[in-house]
């Protein structure tokens, strides 16, 4: 029954909404409505089950000294100190909420991010070899794309940012849409096996 | 080491150091590299613009970002809120990311600066954080009620109630929605919005994502696109042509960087106003370095199968 329930839900709401898309009905139309004040209620306790999955996870890191533990009540600090100051002075500008987000929350992600110039110019120095043909083709690509994503480009010639636009818009649109079409077939195909109990590894449980 | 060596394993850590210093200078000492704009760019424009002064339409704003991502997608959050302002376009702004409702706030409180007769609620209204996971019911929910979609505005106020929403109930009343995220925008709002009310949609996204949207471009399911920080300061770029000098669109003009020039003094624009287009030439120059690193790393290469043929013909 346990995996029985869950299976028969999956196939049963699978079924009508895929009916819901093509019926234009006023069933359809209210079971649809029906589902989405529905969604509403229930979407809204993933903020409680993420919040407590969140304390259960590092609480139990600090119980058991995991390795990097006082990392957990980092975690655990900026969570609370953070909620309490939006519940009791609000989110607006120019309260603690705010302050936290632009001086802690905003430098500490933009630098994370930020790292990224740094290794992006490494990486490309040390791997863009033009050790074949192939190589030799991105690597073209690559360059004009650069220079043809900054002023220079134009600036050298007008014809650059031309050229960058044709290949972003012919070879690389050739390319992004076989591997969407593959997984658009792909997406299809599981959710089809899911609907049909084919695909049961959503479930968990091993066997 | 030889020569061909040397040119070939360059000492990441100077790598590093000599990128910085080519990022920090020209965002100290501003270079002045002229912007030139791609259609992609200019037709999201177009299409927000064509709501200019219409009270039954409306820009949905979506700010699926968190702050890593900020330095090539806010000034995109600015410039697009900037020109609705100035042209008297109604917005809507939404996230479904808690860090992005913050965002919205900084925004809006950034650009309302310059235009204080702007009212909440009244010219735009802010529908603050929702759960992920009403998601897809509100983008679906949209297509026939708006306000018993979101149902409330980010200060706890009902839809209903609010002065803007008095023109506006559903997707026949949104120009465009505009996804501006550093992960995966605008999927939902193709899928859902797009394909089943026939709503335009635009995005604003990372530079090393765009490439994955041009797809949606060409078929039309995307009016437009923001690349990283080109595309922003392209749109800025448009914005200060057209919007701040309330002139309409033309093509002529904005496909015209020479043109353009006369149009406005960038030393007077206000450096929020510019922060993209400053970033350009930190950006043009890095990229020169990337390619003059990559030439030296290829030189080395060549020298090196020079060398080898030299060796095995002895």
């Amino acid at each position: 029954m346990k995996r029985q329930i869950p299976l028969l839900i999956v196939m049963i709401l699978g079924f009508l909404f895929v009916a819901h898309t093509f019926i234009p009905h006023t069933i359809s139309q209210d079971f649809f409505d029906w589902f989405i004040k529905w969604s509403k209620v229930i979407g809204s306790f993933a903020i409680v089950l993420g919040v407590g999955s969140l304390l259960m996870v590092h609480s139990n890191k600090i119980k058991r000294k995991a390795p990097n533990w006082g990392y957990s009540w980092i975690v655990i600090l900026g969570l609370v100190i953070t909620s309490l100051s939006g519940f009791i002075w609000g989110i607006e500008e120019g309260t603690p909420f705010m302050w936290i987000f632009k001086s802690v929350n905003v430098p500490a992600g933009a630098t994370m991010f930020s790292l990224l110039a740094f290794y992006i110019a490494s990486a490309a120095y040390k791997a863009f070899r033009a050790r074949s043909i192939e190589a030799t083709v991105l690597l073209i690509a690559a360059i004009i794309v650069m220079l043809g994503r900054v002023s220079i480009g134009n600036a050298i010639s007008p014809w650059i940012p031309e050229i960058t636009q044709w290949i972003l818009n012919v070879p690389n649109l050739a390319a992004k849409r076989a591997i969407q079409l593959g997984v658009g077939l792909g997406m299809t195909a599981t959710s089809l096996k899911i609907i049909l109990g084919i695909e049961r590894t959503y479930l968990g449980g091993g066997k | 080491m030889n020569f061909s060596d040397s040119i070939q394993k360059i000492d990441r850590r100077y790598i590093y150091i000599i990128l910085a210093i080519v990022v920090i200078l020209p965002l100290i000492f501003p270079l002045g590299l002229k912007t030139f704009t791609t259609p992609p760019v200019r037709n999201l424009y177009k299409t927000i613009d064509a709501a200019a002064g219409k009270p039954n339409k409306a820009v949905f704003m979506d700010f699926a970002q968190s702050p890593s991502t900020l330095p090539e997608l806010y000034p995109m959050d600015i410039a697009i809120l900037r020109h609705c302002f100035l042209r008297n376009i109604k917005v809507f702004t939404i996230s479904y990311y808690p860090q992005g409702a913050a965002i919205i706030q900084m925004a809006i409180a950034e650009v309302k600066e310059e235009f204080p007769n702007i009212r909440q609620d009244v010219d735009y209204c802010n529908f603050g954080y929702k759960a992920w996971a009403l998601r897809l019911p509100i983008t679906l929910g949209m297509g026939d009620n708006i306000s018993e979609a979101i149902e409330t505005n980010g200060a706890g106020l009902r839809l209903d109630n609010l002065p803007i929403m008095k023109d506006i109930k559903n997707y026949d009343n949104i120009q465009i929605c505009v996804e501006i995220s550093g992960a995966a925008p605008g999927y939902i709002y193709i899928t859902y919005a797009r394909a089943r009310f026939g709503v335009n949609v635009g995005i604003g996204v990372t530079a090393v994502s765009a490439a994955d949207f041009y797809p949606y471009l060409q078929t039309g399911q995307l009016v437009g696109i923001l690349g990283g920080l080109k595309g922003a300061a392209e749109y800025e770029e448009l914005v200060e042509t057209f919007a701040q000098n309330g002139l309409p669109y033309s093509a002529e003009y904005a496909e015209n960087p020479t043109l353009k020039e006369e149009q406005y003094d960038l030393s007077k624009v206000p450096y929020k106003f510019k922060k993209a287009r400053i970033g350009m030439d930190s950006q043009a120059i890095a990229h020169l370095l990337i390619i003059l690193f990559i030439i030296l790393g290829n030189i080395g290469y060549f020298l090196d199968r020079k060398n080898e043929k030299k060796k095995f013909i002895k």
